[in-house]
């Protein structure tokens, strides 16, 4: 592997500190890929790899759509002293209408998230079973992941020359979907406490008197305790929410350069080629290795100036750069 | 000689329209003694000895759609013994039995009742109460004021066919009278809508200087704001219905008797309390009743809770900066390598890349 790599450089005679070890990747019947090849590919702006399966777009859709019908019902409760409430309340036909709908959303956003749990269980399964299961693909968090936020933001401020190569969810990812998770079993719970406080009232000192030794909490105030926290967790709860919503995920997922003015993966389920290479380049070899047609692409793109495989020894001092890849369609 | 088209159009109109004006008949006021033969004028008014600018024009129109329409006016202004009249100095006693006998009743019709209730409520005037006190009590006419009862416009099920049944016994006034009171209450909870009911109990108990003028409680000063911060207040101020109002916890259905919370006649009383909330709440238990209706500001409650309302408040707005932060940070980065706002020809990293990556030096 040493020695081929050595070939590898050969023909490029490019600037010392680029010859570190990360700079080109090795994959068998493709090349050596560099890894500022996401500059000199083509790609579909309605994407070009599979990236979620169907019932992800779906449990998305969902998951949008009934966040937001719940977000823009709750708030004019919550806030109802501001002028804006009782014009949304009766653009939804009334407070009693409105609270309905509320409910609604509220049964809506639970199944969905059973379904969702229900997909990913069952995938896991599924891999496992045929041997295909990788942690890595996952979104459980990884030690790496920290790396990587470091590395990034290096990056970003001008002192590390590439960005990091990551799995198919990088760092900010996964933290959005514990974020998100997190949020909606909270939610879920207040919300319950809230519409059931008889119910709520009834069984949770019971259960909690069992766990907790009776000095600890009040029996007798544990029931507007518990009401207290679901109040104020299920408000702040969902405005959190709301903002990182509207101010980052919007914004970082349909705003930022390159995914203007819409990043069509929530809708078709692929995400561009550019696009996996930068950010997600450890899955990108993924596909390389599942996706023959990917494949095919990546290594006619490669041989154009000769980093395919390494069949013969490439001439002396070809004087290139990358910047003089044609783009293959 | 010909009639056009346009004559015939604006005879039709005008029979139309006199039809209708003739057709709506005021029910006559029991006026039976000529009381509005001064009464009527508008300028019947004086400036009283303590300078003070008094009105006695009685408007007949608005009288006659008013509950008391079919009273005359000495069954409450009994001190009145001639015409014309000495200056008046007695208030009215709602509490007098009017000429009215209800359909099966054997005694004349009056608010006796209920105003014995009040008076033993807290809102009744007790003899050893202070003078400030006494000011401030309300009496009849402060809540039930007559623009109060002025008719609500309410859809009718059925309305003449089930009272062209009650005429084959009953006379048809009283009948209709007597449907019209009964089958408005049936329909609506109250003849207030519970917003109205917050805001006439608000008058006073929100007025924070008179409350304390008063010596009420420390609960009992903050009862309207904390009562408007929890979701009963909030879902009544948007217009629900469903929702509890004041009246809905602090009284029974008789809805004069409101009482102190030590009171054992009390709704609020703890020994009744949970029957009050078992009126929408029907699982409440002894666990239940400890739930806060009128929560308090978080930071003046439960010290946990505050420790997590204040770590809540960090994190959202720590992670809402350092997430905004990141991609501010990301945009730049990305844009200085060269990455473009649109994808363009199969790529966003096209054109001149603004300044070199430390590659390609």
């Amino acid at each position: 592997m040493a020695t081929t790599f050595e070939t590898a450089l050969k023909p490029f005679p490019l600037p010392a500190e680029t010859e570190d070890e990360g700079y080109y990747t090795y994959v068998e019947e493709v090349g050596f890929i560099p890894r500022d090849i996401f500059k000199y590919v083509a790609s579909d702006p309605m994407g070009d790899l599979q990236r979620f399966s169907t019932h992800i777009v779906i449990q998305h859709t969902l998951f949008f759509i009934s966040f937001l019908v719940l977000a823009s019902t709750g708030l004019p409760i919550y806030f109802s002293d501001v002028f804006w409430a009782p014009y949304v309340i009766s653009f939804y036909g009334g407070i009693d209408i409105a609270r309905l709908i509320h409910k609604i959303g509220a049964i809506t956003m639970v199944i969905t998230s059973m379904y969702h749990l229900l997909t990913i269980m069952g995938g896991t399964a599924i891999k496992i079973f045929r041997k295909e299961f990788d942690l890595k693909r996952t979104q459980i968090p990884r030690l790496k992941d920290l790396y990587d936020l470091i590395h990034d933001i290096k990056y970003f401020i001008g002192l590390e020359p590439y960005r990091p190569k990551m799995e198919k969810f990088m760092y900010k990812q996964k933290f959005h979907y514990i974020a998100v998770t997190y949020g909606t079993f909270v939610l879920t719970a207040a919300g319950s406490a809230l519409l059931f406080p008889d119910i709520a009232a009834k069984l949770l000192p019971q259960t909690i008197g069992k766990i907790l030794p009776p000095s600890m909490v009040g029996a007798q105030s544990f029931a507007a305790f518990f009401q207290d926290l679901a109040r104020l967790m299920h408000a702040d709860e969902a405005i959190l929410a709301l903002i990182v919503l509207a101010f980052w995920h919007w914004i970082n997922v349909h705003f930022v350069p390159g995914r203007f003015p819409l990043q069509w993966a929530f809708l078709t389920g692929k995400i561009t080629r550019e696009h996996q290479i930068e950010e997600h380049f450890l899955e990108y070899l993924n596909n390389l290795k599942e996706i023959p047609e990917e494949r095919e692409y990546m290594t006619r793109l490669l041989k154009e100036k000769g980093l395919g495989p390494l069949e013969e020894k490439p001439s002396k001092q070809k004087k290139c750069t990358l910047s003089d890849f044609p783009r293959i369609n | 000689m010909k009639i056009s088209n346009r004559r015939i159009i604006f005879w039709l109109l005008w029979i139309g329209i006199s039809a209708q004006l003739f057709s709506v008949s005021f029910a006559k006021a029991a006026d039976k003694e000529n009381c509005l033969m001064c009464h009527k004028y508008r300028s019947n008014a004086r400036i009283d000895e303590t300078g003070k600018k008094r009105n006695f024009h009685v408007n007949e129109k608005l009288y006659n759609r008013s509950v008391h329409r079919n009273i005359s006016c000495r069954d409450c202004h009994t001190y009145i013994t001639k015409i014309p009249h000495d200056p008046v100095t007695q208030k009215v006693n709602c509490a007098n039995q009017c000429h009215i006998r209800p359909p099966f009743a054997q005694e004349k019709f009056s608010h006796k009742k209920i105003i014995d209730l009040y008076n033993e409520s807290a809102h009744g005037v007790k003899p050893d109460d202070p003078q400030v006190l006494k000011d401030a009590l309300p009496n009849c006419k402060f809540c039930h004021l007559n623009p109060l009862y002025t008719k609500i416009s309410e859809k009718r099920v059925a309305y003449k066919e089930t009272l062209a049944r009650c005429y084959n016994c009953h006379p048809e006034s009283g009948v209709i009278m007597a449907y019209k009171h009964i089958t408005h209450r049936l329909r609506k909870r109250t003849s207030r809508s519970s917003r109205k009911i917050v805001k006439l109990c608000t008058k006073c108990h929100g007025d924070n200087v008179l409350m304390k003028k008063l010596n009420v409680s420390k609960k009992a000063l903050r009862a309207v704001d904390t009562y408007n911060r929890s979701v009963h207040g909030k879902l009544v101020r948007l217009g629900s219905q469903k929702a509890a109002n004041c009246i809905n916890c602090h009284a029974s259905s008789a809805l004069h008797d409101i009482n102190k919370r030590d009171n054992k006649k009390a709704t609020i009383n703890k020994d009744n309390i949970m029957q009050v909330c078992r009126q929408c709440h029907k699982n409440a238990d002894q666990m239940f009743i400890n739930i806060a209706v009128h929560p308090e500001a978080v930071h003046s409650g439960n010290p946990i809770i505050k420790l997590v309302s204040i770590s809540l408040g960090l994190g959202m707005y720590g992670s809402v900066l350092a997430l905004v932060g990141l991609l501010l940070l990301e945009t730049l980065g990305r844009r200085k390598d060269g990455a473009r706002l649109l994808l363009k020809r199969g790529t966003i990293w096209y054109g001149k890349q603004k300044s070199k990556s430390p590659k390609n030096k």
